[in-house]
């Protein structure tokens, strides 16, 4: 496997979520506002490197049945790290994800490319997989993210100044109404299958 | 036996390394960030306590001595986090505690804050909530009709009407439509702590009767 | 009496309000994946039920003997997901050896469920609710995992009708699943409010 090849892997063959179908609690959960979709993805960019690369590191002295052990236990040391960075620089996006960012420990998608990638080849072959998977959910996080923000309440929200107003909603003399189950669970599950629906559509087409 | 230990350590030392690794790697992290993660925590409350009380420099926590506890009814009881608001001259220009209670869907957590003789409210700011988006959590709109109604309130107890008139400050307060049981919730919750830490304070004689 | 009622409103919040896999969306994965056939999908919930519920008070346990108010606290995570996974392999091999016919029913899911989020998820919640009595933390452990078994039987109830459908090629599969799921939610929202 070449380092390439993992890039376009991440980046599109195996975008998580979309073609994987893993770590999908974190993808629905975190999906209210583009700012919260972005905190998740980069702690995930993050999270995935480095766990990869030690795992790489250490991948010709795993013994089989402590295997599962020792990639939990790099993850979750990582992950730690993660949410204290977060607690520390940025403690409203930390309040706000709450449990979800000590949940990125059991996302599937970093314990999936642990295995199947990292355990099998070089550190630097494992350093791009981890980015481009990263990368590639953090993509989805966003696009998933922008259309519920944008739909739940009519703009995408990054600080208190800036505001990028997509839709006039009714509440600041608009003619939008936003629609509130985009922001509940509702909105999440059915945002997702209905855009698994059309990148179904879309590749069956070329294919 | 000494083959058994022999075995044992020649299975897991990568695990005993790599724990201590991960240990150290953690305490680390930990000793750079905590002072800022613990002033992250005291600016939560401040910040949100400062934006309805500006003219506040400081708030400071009432002395041990004067702790003071809230009944919550059913035999409970709690400590309730109280705080002075000082000017840059140090005199005393208002109140802030934080109260919480059970909204609709999970807890809500209020930063309150009073004028320096606890007669009238200055307003409260949200500092958790997971109350329905689009629904319960207007309450969380700074100031929306649903806060405005709690600014220059008389600090008392309050009831909920569904029709009235928001923009009359009195103790009466109008819910938000399609969300009455969060905005009897914050009316529980203003209940519970505002008359009793009232009570307390004069009690205590840091504040006139 | 209080207590107990307590308890059991707990229960009902955590299995029917509260349920993980609607409001939390914890247990996605194996919601979606393994909710093809009922019969399966009781033995995944079974087996979730059981380690839940068990890692449930271990990591409670853990957390005020050891963890709470000691500078330990920064390795609560770590703790936490070894916690799981010793737990999951010692119920696994415990399993095997006493009782092979639990095991031919749930044990092949039991590797699975390490990486489930609803266990961790709970165990977390936990400490975040910072539930301070032992048999209530037992109870919302218990509930949680009841909750993930409502959750994935009526789904896999559904799907199993869901086959004789008509639907779209585009959506066969994961997207009508999620957009069923979707629906379910909506319903169970019904029940949010009904404890203050």
């Amino acid at each position: 496997m070449t380092a390439w090849k993992a890039f376009r892997g991440g980046l599109w063959d195996e975008i998580p979520v979309l073609r994987l179908m893993l770590g999908l609690c974190p993808t629905m959960a975190v999906t209210t506002s583009v700012k919260g979709g972005l905190t998740m993805g980069l702690s995930v960019v993050f999270v995935l490197i480095c766990s990869n690369v030690v795992v790489s590191m250490m991948r010709n002295l795993l013994k089989p049945h402590l295997r599962i052990m020792m990639f939990t236990l790099t993850i979750a040391a990582f992950v730690t790290i993660a949410d204290m960075y977060l607690k520390a620089f940025q403690p409203v996006m930390s309040e706000k994800l709450g449990a979800y960012i000590p949940l990125i420990i059991v996302n599937c998608i970093i314990i999936c490319r642990s295995e199947a990638c990292a355990a099998k080849n070089g550190i630097w072959v494992s350093a791009v997989d981890g980015l481009a998977m990263g990368l590639g959910f953090t993509i989805v996080l966003c696009f998933l993210a922008s259309i519920r923000e944008i739909l739940s309440t009519g703009c995408i929200t990054f600080s208190e100044t800036a505001v990028w107003t997509v839709l006039n909603p009714v509440d600041k003399g608009g003619w939008f109404t936003p629609w509130a189950a985009m922001a509940m669970p509702v909105g999440a599950f059915i945002t997702l299958g209905l855009t698994l629906g059309a990148v179904n559509q879309l590749t069956k087409k070329k294919a | 036996m000494s083959n058994s230990i022999k075995l044992f350590f020649r299975e897991s030392w990568l695990l005993m390394v790599s724990a201590v690794f991960f240990g150290a790697l953690l305490a680390v992290a930990n000793a750079a960030w905590a002072p800022k993660i613990a002033q992250n925590e005291i600016n939560k409350f401040s910040n949100l306590a400062k934006a309805l009380l500006p003219e506040a420099m400081k708030f400071e926590p009432l002395q041990n001595k004067d702790k003071i506890i809230i009944d919550l009814g059913d035999g409970k009881t709690a400590g309730a986090d109280v705080r002075k608001g000082l000017d840059a001259a140090g005199n005393c220009i208002g109140w802030a505690f934080l109260a919480e209670g059970s909204g609709f869907a999970d807890k809500i957590k209020l930063v309150v804050t009073a004028d320096a003789g606890f007669t009238k409210l200055n307003g409260f700011g949200v500092q958790q909530c997971s109350e329905t988006p689009g629904f319960g959590d207007k309450i969380t709109i700074k100031n929306g009709f649903y806060q405005a109604q709690y600014k220059q309130a008389p600090a008392g107890k309050f009831t909920l009407t569904k029709i009235g008139d928001s923009k009359k400050i009195d103790s009466e307060i109008v819910a938000i439509t399609g969300a009455t049981v969060t905005s009897q919730a914050v009316v529980n919750i203003m209940n519970t702590y505002v008359v009793q830490i009232k009570q307390q304070l004069q009690q205590k004689k840091l504040i006139g009767q | 009496m209080n207590f107990a009622v307590s308890l059991a409103l707990g229960f009902i919040s955590i299995v029917l309000i509260n349920n993980f896999v609607f409001t939390k969306f914890l247990g996605s994965c194996p919601y979606l994946g393994v909710s093809g056939r009922l019969d399966m999908a009781f033995g995944m919930g079974m087996a979730v039920t059981f380690v839940t519920t068990l890692a449930g008070a271990m990591t409670w346990l853990i957390d005020h003997l050891f963890l709470n108010g000691t500078p330990l606290e920064v390795t609560r995570y770590v703790c936490y997901i070894l916690v799981i996974a010793g737990a999951v392999q010692l119920v696994e091999m415990y399993l095997r050896k006493f009782f092979p016919s639990l095991y031919e029913a749930f044990g092949i899911f039991l590797p699975l469920i390490t990486t489930n989020c609803v266990i961790l998820g709970l165990c977390i919640f936990l400490n975040l609710w910072q539930i301070d009595n032992f048999l209530m933390a037992v109870v919302l452990s218990f509930g949680a995992g009841m909750g993930f078994t409502m959750a994935i039987c009526i789904m896999a109830g559904i799907r199993e009708n869901l086959a004789m459908a008509d639907i779209p090629e585009c959506l066969q599969g994961a997207p009508i699943t999620l957009i069923t799921a979707g629906l379910l939610t909506l319903a169970f929202m019904g029940f949010a409010g009904m404890i203050k």
